[in-house]
């Protein structure tokens, strides 16, 4: 009640009218009364109606927040993060490899952000992390929805329908091995159709549709309350050209990642945005770094940087809080993501195919 | 949809004057601004400006699909979804031909035969469906000047002689393939900013641009300062027109890379240009 005039989210010029008639605190004008105040600033008494309303709202939301409810600032122990943590799934990726070095998979409530090289795998990753998503919690996975915001356009509908086929026949296997009865109740809602029907695809073509999204998606997340993965693929796409204020490009691009970090966590859900990678010409060498600059470094939580060695896909894991900085190989092959086969195991005839889409980076075919 | 003009976003016509002061008149202007800029200039509340935020937001924000409803989309026609090369095993490899809706990157060096695959292709898709064309005109921007007219000819009659039988459907076909040559960057992309109309007037269903590389490596020498980021300026432009047009209207757009060396330990040979365009590639 004793909050000051200058911090209520009041019209700017009816501010700049209270502080010159002398009003301080939030009290004072809720003293005064809406016929009070119209004739003291000279405002009709519709319009200080509502803006004693809206003070009412402010302070009512102040005295209401050491409840806990949910408000600007929450206050949490160590301890109740710590339980929070473990009792939150991870969405896997189907290459053990890559999950072990990311704690267990893709987390809830995070940022993740890919970067690489173009054909490396970035969308192929996303594809299947909107696949895993929807795993039922009986197998492991977080049982959630997928939106797929989509700047380049490299999403195909085919692919994901592999990548599906491939994830439903693998929980069939699981669950004719254990055969346990909520295994069969869960297969029968998770199937192709179910599956394509919960990704949520948008596609933006340039930078005002992409912030327009944004600006829908926590409405979007509220009515579609099962959705736990928010994909962008391409968050550098639409800010790399047309753009000659680079600071405005900053601020948009900040302001952005803090609606992202709030998005993920009101709603948990986990972020992922693929990112490209530039290259920075240095005194005598250049070389490959994520693009949209360094401050953008700072907007994601966990950073996985693909790229090739000769012929053989890597992952390394850059920037993780909890995660020590690894590398590890993978593979994608006809039915998406996959661990890099030991040539030992029987089924390294499909797992070391390379998927016949990929820019093959052997020696050329003859015609 | 960035540059459409705030009064059609359902804003009141007095706030659309109040903006229109400070230079703010399209959507894009709008979201540009932080919140409290924005309630400097319309005057209003925090919660009132959220709300106008979304107003504007809905009225320029994408459409939802789910994968379901694309892929049911697809498979109503499939045969309109490739382009077959009629070389079998590249049919195979490729799930069914060149894509329609997406851009494909063929690369290699030279004299391997691009420029040839390229004049294929053109006759190809003048082919009625029937016969696995796309029954319609193509658009050549030709950089080089290697496009041949006769060989054109020749290829067609040779490859389809039954079809092509006689002069007057040859000279049908040719009237359907339109040639642009140019030969700067700039005339590149202002040709590609032109074609939207171009290919709806003229009933195009397929653009091919032969090379990008060529006109790119002419004018920007990336070993001068400055030069790297106007030429990928460049790049991420025309691709971003390129990709609109081909998933607006569904058609295949092809473009030929060339081939560098790059001076690194591995093996030596890479496509010229890391363009943000590529969605398939093909190495010959």
């Amino acid at each position: 009640m004793q909050r000051e005039v200058g911090t209520l989210p009041l019209a700017p010029a009816l501010r700049a009218r209270l502080a010159a008639a002398g009003f301080q605190t939030a009290q004072e004008l809720l003293d005064t009364g809406p016929c009070g105040l119209s004739k003291e600033i000279g405002i009709s008494r519709e319009e200080a109606l509502e803006a004693l309303q809206v003070v009412r709202q402010e302070c009512h939301g102040d005295a209401a927040r050491p409840a806990g409810g949910s408000g600007a600032t929450r206050k949490y122990t160590a301890l109740e993060l710590l339980e929070e943590e473990q009792s939150q799934g991870f969405i896997i990726t189907f290459c053990s490899a890559l999950d072990n070095i990311l704690g267990g998979g893709v987390q809830l409530t995070k940022i993740t952000e890919i970067c690489g090289a173009p054909g490396v795998g970035k969308t192929q990753l996303c594809m299947q992390l909107a696949v895993d998503v929807q795993i039922p919690e009986c197998f492991g996975g977080v049982a959630g929805e997928a939106v797929f915001i989509d700047t380049e356009g490299s999403f195909m509908v085919d692919r994901v329908v592999d990548i599906a086929a491939a994830c439903v026949q693998h929980c069939h296997l699981i669950a004719e091995a254990q055969q346990e009865e909520d295994h069969q109740k869960a297969l029968e809602t998770f199937s192709l159709e179910n599956i394509l029907s919960h990704i949520y695809y948008f596609r933006c073509r340039d930078y005002t549709e992409l912030l327009a999204q944004v600006y829908l998606l926590p409405e979007f997340l509220s009515e579609h309350s099962k959705v736990r993965l928010v994909v962008i693929d391409g968050i550098a796409f639409p800010f790399r050209h047309d753009f000659e204020d680079l600071s405005l490009r900053t601020r948009l691009l900040n302001g952005l990642a803090q609606q992202l970090i709030i998005i993920a966590n009101d709603h948990r859900a986990a972020v992922v945005l693929t990112n490209q990678m530039t290259t920075r010409i240095g005194q005598s060498q250049s070389t490959l770094v994520p693009a949209l600059g360094e401050s953008w470094g700072h907007a994601a939580t966990v950073r996985l940087i693909l790229h090739w060695d000769n012929s053989q896909r890597l992952a390394t894991l850059y920037k993780s809080p909890s995660q020590k900085e690894s590398t590890i190989a993978y593979h994608i092959t006809s039915r998406g993501f996959r661990d890099v086969q030991p040539p030992a195991v029987t089924h390294s005839t499909e797992g070391t195919e390379l998927n016949p889409r990929k820019r093959p980076r052997a020696e050329e075919e003859k015609q | 949809m960035a540059t459409k003009k705030l009064r059609r976003a359902q804003l009141s016509q007095e706030m659309c004057e109040r903006l229109s002061r400070y230079q703010i008149t399209t959507c894009q202007d709008f979201l540009c601004l932080s919140l409290l800029e924005l309630m400097k200039v319309t005057g209003q509340s925090y919660y009132e400006v959220q709300k106008l935020l979304c107003k504007v937001s809905r009225a320029c924000a994408p459409k939802m699909q789910t994968a379901y409803e694309m892929k049911l989309r697809k498979s109503v026609n499939p045969s309109s979804a490739f382009l077959s090369t009629t070389l079998h095993s590249l049919d195979r490899v490729l799930h069914g031909g060149v894509p329609c809706g997406s851009l494909t990157e063929i690369t290699s060096p030279p004299g391997c035969g691009k420029t040839q695959f390229c004049i294929m292709l053109s006759v190809l898709a003048t082919l009625p469906v029937s016969m696995g064309g796309l029954d319609g005109a193509v658009i050549y921007i030709d950089t080089e000047s290697a496009f041949s007219a006769e060989r054109l000819i020749e290829i067609a009659a040779n490859s389809f002689p039954t079809y092509f039988d006689s002069d007057e459907k040859l000279l049908c076909m040719t009237r359907s393939i339109h040639l642009y040559r140019e030969l700067t960057c700039c005339s590149v992309l202002k040709r590609i900013m032109s074609l939207e109309e171009e290919i709806i007037l003229k009933k195009v269903k397929l653009i091919i641009i032969d090379s990008v590389a060529s006109v790119v490596r002419k004018e920007f020498d990336t070993k001068l300062q400055g030069n790297l980021a106007e030429r990928s300026n460049f790049l991420t432009r025309g691709a971003s027109v390129l990709k609109y047009l081909a998933e607006e209207f569904s058609i295949p757009v092809i473009l030929t890379n060339q081939i560098t060396t790059s001076l690194s330990s591995g093996p030596g040979i890479r496509a010229d240009l890391v363009s943000p365009a590529d969605d398939l590639s093909l190495s010959e």
